[in-house]
C-alpha cells in the first residue's frame, strides 16, 4: 500500500514535469506563458484517465487482491451474521478444544525439561520381574557401584530421597517434605540458588554442620521472601540445621519439596551407610539418575547400567540377596521426560486425536453451511464470472472468505482455551508431575493460527470445487437450480455420512467411558467411607523411634479419641483406603508348609490395626474375631487376615492355623522371625484403588506389630465427621503438643478424589461427544432443510397432484435417514476399531459392550429423524398453489 | 501534411528504439519521435505512460530520478539487456511485416 502511494507521487511528478516542458516549448515559439500552458495541457489530454491507465498497466499485486478479497469476504460475512456467528462458534469450539489440548501436550510432552541439558538427564530403573515387582529403589551400595563404573557415560550420578522431618520454626512444629540428595544435585540439574549458595562436597562429609537449602514456595509461605534467611538456624532431627540458601521458583524433580539437606545430614540414610559392608540391599529406597555426557546416546547409558547391574547381581557373594533366577533382577536407564510423562502421555494423545475429530466434524459442517449459502449465491458468482473473474480468482475468493471465518473462529478457540485451560491442567496433574509450564506460549498461538487456516483450507475447499458455475443457466434461471446441484448435493451427503460417523466414535467412546465410571462409582469397595474423619498423625523418629515409642504416643491419642462424646469408633491404622501408596508385598510362610526360597514364598501386604478399626470403617467379621483389648504385648502374638488371603489354604478354615512373617532388625543383627496364629477373617477392602483388585491382607495388632511408623488416626463420629477436625487436633496435642496433626479428610472425600480422574476423563470426552452430536444434528438439519427449500415447488407439484402430506415427509425423513444410517455404520466399524485405545481405561466395561453400541446407534437414528422431521414440517404445511409459485 | 497516430503496437517498438539510442525521460521520447520522424507521428501522452510501465513491468526498460536537461527533476528510462533483445526481435518482425505488406501493395492489380 505504501509502496502504492509512492508510486503515485512519482506519477504526478512525472505528468507535472511533461506539462511544464510541453509550456516552455510552446513559449519557445513564442505562445504568451497562459496560452502556452493552455495548450500543453489540452495536447496532453485528460489527464485523469491517462493516470488511471498507467495505475492499470502497473497490474495489481497479489497483495492488493487479497485485501480486497478480504474487504469482499468481511463485507460478504456480515451480510450473512447467522451464518457467519453459526460457523465462528463451531469453529471456535473446535480450534479451541484444540488449542487447550495442544497446550497441555506442548507443556507436557514436547518442551524440553526446564533444566539445563534437562533431555540429557536419565534416571535409573531396576526391576525384579519375575518376582512381579516393577520398581525396586536403588541401594545405597548399588548406587556406588554404578557411580564408580559409569564414569565414562555420565557428566555425573546422583541420588535422592524423600523424609518428612519435623522442622522446629519458633517453637512450632513443621513437617516438612524433605529431599535428601547428593552434594552435585543442584548442579547437574543446572539449578543455580537466588539468595546464598546450594551444597558443595564439604558440606557431604561425615561431622559437617547440617545445612538446609529452601524451595522457593516455602521461603515465600513460611518466611515471606525474607532474604535474611540464610545463615539462621532451625532445629531439625534434633540438631541445629542452617539455612545455606534459597532455590529459583522452578518446578523440581522427581517430587516438590519444602526443603532439601545433603546425605549425610540424614540420620537414617547416614546410619545405614554404616551397614552395606554387611547388607548389600542396606536403604534400598534410592532414586538415582544421570546426565548423559554429551554424545553419549540414551542407548548407550542403558546398556552401560544395564551391564554393571548384570555384573553385581551375577556376582556369587551376593547370590541370596539377588536371586536372579526367581526375581529376574536388572537394572536400566530411562530418560527422564519420558519417566515423568508415562502416565500422561497415552491419555493425551487420545484426547488430542478426539479433539482433532471434534474439529472435523466442525469443519464438515461448516462446509455444509458454506455450500448451502453459496446456493443463494450462484447468481453473484456467475455474474462476476460473467464480468470476467476467472474460476481461480472465485475459488480464491471463497477460500479467503472460508480461511477468514477459521481465523476469526481461532480467537474465539483461543479465548475458549484460555478459559479451559487451569482446568485441564489440574486434570492432567492427575497423571504427569509436569504440569506447571502449560501455558498459551507462541508455539501454541501459532499452532492455533495453523490449525486455522488449515480448517479454512479444508472446509473451504469442497464448496469451491462444487462451485463450477454455469454462466447461462444460473444467470438465466435467476439463482434457483444451477447446472451443478448433483455434485454440490453429492458433496453434502458426503460431509453428512462423515459427520456421522465421525460423531458415532465419539459417542461410543462416551459411552463407553461413562459405563465404566457408572461401574467404578458403584464398586463394592468393601468399607463404609460416610461418617469416618481420617488424619496422620506420623510420631518423629526422634522422640519416636521404633514402634514401642511410637506406641505412647499413638494409644494415648486413641483412648482419648474414643472417649470423646460423639465418637463410635476409633482407630489407627497404617494407611488409609485409597489414600496413596501401593499394597506391600512381605513374604510369608504357612506353618506345615514352609517353602525354602524366599523369592516363591507367597506375599501379602501387612497393616497394622487396634481392636475397633474394622468397626470404625465398617469392615465384616466373616469368620473368628476382630482384635480386642486382651491383644497385648505380653499375649500371644495374633493376627487378621482378609478374604483374598484365604486362597492360601485351599479350602481349609485358615482360623487357628499359624503363618511367619519376618520381623525387622535393627541393621547388622541377623534376620528374625515370628508366628502369628490367625485369629479371624475378615471382608476385603479396596485399599489401594478403586480398580484395583483386592491383594492378600495381613492385619496385625498395634500392641504386636514389629512394623513401625503406622499413625493413620481413623474416627467415626456420630455427626458431621467434617467438623471433628479440632477436636481431634486438640486430643493430641493434649498428648504431644509438639506433634504435628496433618491430612485431616474425611474418607468420603478420599473416595471422591479417587474417582476423580475418571469423573474428569469421562466428562470430557462426554462433553466432546455431546458437541459432536449437536454439530452433525444441526449439519442434517440445515441440509435437509436447504434441500426442502429447494424442492418447494416439487412438493407443492407432489401434493397438488394428490400425494398425503406423510407421504411427502416420510420422502423426506429417508432421505436424511438414509445418509445416518450410512453413517452410522461407517462409525460403528470405527468405533469397534478404535476402542482398543480406551481398554487401559475402563473398568469392566469391554471396549465392544453391545449395549452401548446399540444405544448410540438408536439415539443417532431418533435424533436423526427429529432433525429431519422439523425442516420437512415446513415444507409441507405451505400451501401447494403458493409453493407452485415459489422462486 | 497531417499528423498521423500510431498504429497499435508499434509505440512499444519505437520507445525501445528511441531508448537504444540513449536514456530519456517521456517528455523526451515524445518529442525525439516527432522530431525523428519530422513531426509525421505524433505521440498520444494517453498512451504514452502507460505504455512506458507496461514496458518497466515487462522489464524491457528501467527508470530513475535525475536532473533534466533545464535542471528539474524528471523521471529517465534506460533500456535493459532484456529490452535490447525485445528490441532487435521486434525490429525483425516489423521488418516482415512491412515487407509482406508492400507485397500485397505492390501487387499489379
Amino acid at each position: 500500500m505504501l509502496r502504492h502511494h509512492e508510486l503515485d507521487r512519482g506519477l504526478n511528478a512525472e505528468v507535472r514535469f511533461h506539462i511544464e516542458m510541453e509550456t516552455e516549448k510552446n513559449i519557445r515559439l513564442g505562445m504568451s506563458p497562459e496560452d502556452a500552458r493552455r495548450l500543453a495541457l489540452r495536447s496532453f489530454g485528460p489527464m485523469e484517465k491517462h493516470k488511471e491507465e498507467t495505475r492499470d498497466a502497473r497490474g495489481i499485486s497479489w497483495l492488493e487482491n487479497l485485501l480486497a478479497d478480504l474487504k469482499y469476504g468481511a463485507r460478504a460475512l456480515l451480510k450473512h451474521p447467522g451464518y457467519a456467528a453459526l460457523g465462528i462458534m463451531t469453529l471456535g469450539l473446535g480450534i479451541g478444544a484444540n488449542t487447550a489440548i495442544f497446550s497441555v501436550i506442548n507443556g507436557v510432552l514436547l518442551k524440553p525439561l526446564p533444566y539445563e541439558h534437562g533431555n540429557r538427564l536419565v534416571v535409573v530403573q531396576q526391576s525384579r520381574p519375575l518376582a512381579g515387582q516393577p520398581q525396586v529403589g536403588v541401594a545405597i551400595a548399588e548406587y556406588f557401584d554404578y557411580r564408580e563404573r559409569a564414569k565414562e557415560v555420565f557428566d555425573g550420578l546422583v541420588e535422592y530421597h524423600q523424609m518428612n522431618f519435623d522442622l522446629i520454626n519458633r517453637g512450632e512444629p513443621d513437617r516438612v517434605s524433605t529431599g535428601v540428595v547428593s552434594a552435585n544435585f543442584f548442579d547437574l540439574l543446572g539449578i543455580k540458588p537466588i539468595v546464598g549458595r546450594t551444597f558443595v562436597e564439604a558440606d557431604d562429609l561425615k561431622g559437617a554442620e547440617a545445612v538446609l537449602v529452601l524451595s522457593h514456595t516455602y521461603w515465600r509461605t513460611k518466611f515471606g521472601g525474607d532474604p535474611g534467611i540464610v545463615g539462621q538456624v532451625f532445629e531439625m532431627n534434633d540438631r541445629p540445621h542452617r539455612v545455606i540458601g534459597v532455590l529459583p521458583n522452578v518446578p523440581h524433580y522427581p517430587q516438590e519439596n519444602d526443603v532439601y539437606m545433603p546425605v549425610h545430614a540424614c540420620p537414617f540414610r547416614s546410619a545405614a551407610e554404616g551397614n552395606i559392608a554387611r547388607q548389600r540391599r542396606a536403604f534400598g529406597a534410592l532414586s538415582v539418575f544421570g546426565r548423559l555426557k554429551p554424545g553419549v546416546s540414551p542407548e548407550q547409558a542403558a546398556s552401560t547400567v544395564e551391564s554393571i547391574c548384570h555384573t553385581f547381581v551375577n556376582d556369587k557373594q551376593f547370590a541370596q540377596v539377588y536371586r536372579p533366577e526367581t526375581s529376574g533382577f536388572r537394572g536400566t536407564t530411562v530418560e527422564v521426560r519420558d519417566a515423568l510423562t508415562t502416565g500422561a502421555r497415552d491419555l493425551l494423545l487420545i484426547l488430542l486425536g478426539i479433539t482433532a475429530l471434534v474439529l472435523l466434524i466442525a469443519c464438515a459442517n461448516v462446509a455444509n453451511l458454506t455450500l448451502a449459502r453459496m446456493l443463494g449465491r450462484d447468481r453473484e458468482l456467475a455474474m462476476r464470472a460473467a464480468l470476467g473473474a476467472g474460476r481461480g480468482r472465485l475459488i480464491r475468493q471463497l477460500l479467503t472468505e472460508s480461511t477468514l471465518l477459521a481465523t476469526v473462529g481461532g480467537l474465539v478457540g483461543i479465548t475458549f482455551a484460555w478459559l479451559t485451560i487451569d482446568m485441564l491442567t489440574t486434570f492432567v496433574g492427575r497423571f504427569t508431575s509436569r504440569t506447571g509450564e502449560i501455558t498459551l506460549d507462541p508455539v501454541v498461538l501459532v499452532f492455533t493460527l495453523g490449525i486455522s487456516v488449515l480448517t479454512g483450507l479444508l472446509f473451504g475447499t469442497l464448496p469451491a470445487l462444487g462451485s463450477r458455475v454455469d454462466l447461462v443457466s444460473s444467470l438465466k434461471q435467476g439463482g434457483g437450480q444451477t447446472g451443478d446441484a448433483g455434485s454440490r448435493k453429492r458433496i453434502q451427503g458426503g460431509l453428512i455420512i462423515a459427520q456421522v460417523a465421525v460423531s458415532v466414535v465419539l459417542l461410543v467412546g462416551a459411552g463407553l467411558l461413562l459405563a465404566s465410571f457408572y461401574r467404578l462409582q458403584r464398586v463394592e469397595t468393601g468399607y463404609r467411607s460416610d461418617g469416618v474423619l481420617s488424619a496422620q498423625i506420623y510420631g518423629n523418629f526422634s522422640r519416636y523411634p521404633t514402634i514401642v515409642e511410637q506406641r505412647r504416643l499413638y494409644l494415648p491419642v486413641l483412648e482419648r479419641l474414643q472417649a470423646q462424646p460423639g465418637v463410635n469408633f476409633a482407630a489407627i491404622t497404617n494407611a488409609v483406603p485409597l489414600g496413596s501408596g501401593g499394597p506391600g508385598t512381605t513374604r510369608f510362610n504357612i506353618e506345615g508348609r514352609a517353602v525354602d526360597d524366599p523369592e516363591r514364598r507367597p506375599t501379602a501386604d501387612v497393616r497394622v490395626a487396634t481392636p475397633q478399626y474394622f468397626a470404625t470403617i465398617g469392615v465384616p467379621v466373616i469368620s473368628g474375631r476382630a482384635f480386642n483389648d486382651l491383644d497385648t504385648e505380653e499375649s500371644q502374638r495374633v493376627t487378621v487376615i482378609n478374604k483374598s488371603m484365604v486362597k492360601y489354604w485351599d479350602g481349609t478354615d485358615p482360623v487357628g492355623s499359624r503363618i511367619e512373617l519376618p520381623t525387622p532388625t535393627p541393621p547388622g543383627q541377623p534376620p528374625r522371625t515370628e508366628w502369628y496364629t490367625i485369629v479371624g477373617v475378615v471382608g476385603d477392602v479396596r485399599q489401594f484403588g478403586l480398580a484395583r483388585e483386592t491383594v492378600a491382607q495381613i492385619y496385625l495388632p498395634l500392641t504386636q506389630s514389629p512394623f513401625g511408623i503406622a499413625g493413620q488416626v481413623l474416627v467415626r463420629t456420630a455427626g458431621d465427621p467434617a467438623s471433628f477436625g479440632n477436636v481431634l487436633r486438640n486430643t493430641v496435642r493434649d498428648v504431644d503438643p509438639n506433634q504435628p496433626v496433618e491430612q485431616i479428610q474425611t474418607l468420603d472425600d478420599l473416595r471422591s478424589e479417587a474417582l476423580a480422574a475418571p469423573r474428569l476423563t469421562a466428562t470430557l470426552l462426554a462433553v466432546f461427544a455431546g458437541l459432536a452430536l449437536l454439530v452433525t444434528l444441526a449439519g442434517i438439519g440445515g441440509v435437509i432443510a436447504t434441500s426442502v427449500q429447494q424442492r418447494t415447488k416439487e412438493f407443492g407439484l407432489r401434493m397438488a397432484l394428490g400425494a398425503s402430506r406423510d407421504s411427502v415427509l416420510t420422502m423426506v425423513v429417508r432421505q436424511g435417514l438414509t445418509l445416518v444410517v450410512i453413517g452410522l455404520l461407517v462409525g460403528v466399524a470405527g468405533a469397534l476399531a478404535a476402542g482398543r485405545v480406551l481398554s487401559a481405561y475402563l473398568y469392566q466395561t469391554a471396549p465392544r459392550d453391545p449395549v452401548i453400541f446399540a444405544g448410540v446407534a438408536g439415539l443417532f437414528v431418533l435424533a436423526g429423524i427429529i432433525a429431519c422431521l422439523i425442516p420437512a414440517r415446513r415444507a409441507t404445511t405451505v400451501d401447494p398453489l403458493i409453493a407452485l409459485r415459489a422462486e | 501534411m497531417a499528423k498521423l497516430d500510431l498504429l497499435q503496437g508499434t509505440l512499444d517498438l519505437l520507445i525501445l528504439k528511441t531508448l537504444a539510442l540513449g536514456a530519456q525521460h517521456g517528455w523526451g521520447i515524445s518529442q525525439r519521435i516527432q522530431q525523428i520522424s519530422e513531426n509525421v507521428l505524433r505521440v498520444n501522452q494517453g498512451s504514452l505512460y502507460p505504455a512506458l510501465q507496461r514496458l518497466d513491468t515487462a522489464g524491457f526498460i528501467e527508470s530513475e530520478w535525475g536532473a533534466s536537461e533545464n535542471n528539474r527533476q524528471a523521471k529517465f528510462y534506460r533500456l535493459t539487456k532484456k529490452g535490447e533483445r525485445q528490441l532487435q526481435d521486434e525490429q525483425a518482425q516489423w521488418a516482415r511485416m512491412t515487407l509482406a505488406v508492400r507485397k500485397i501493395l505492390e501487387t499489379e492489380v
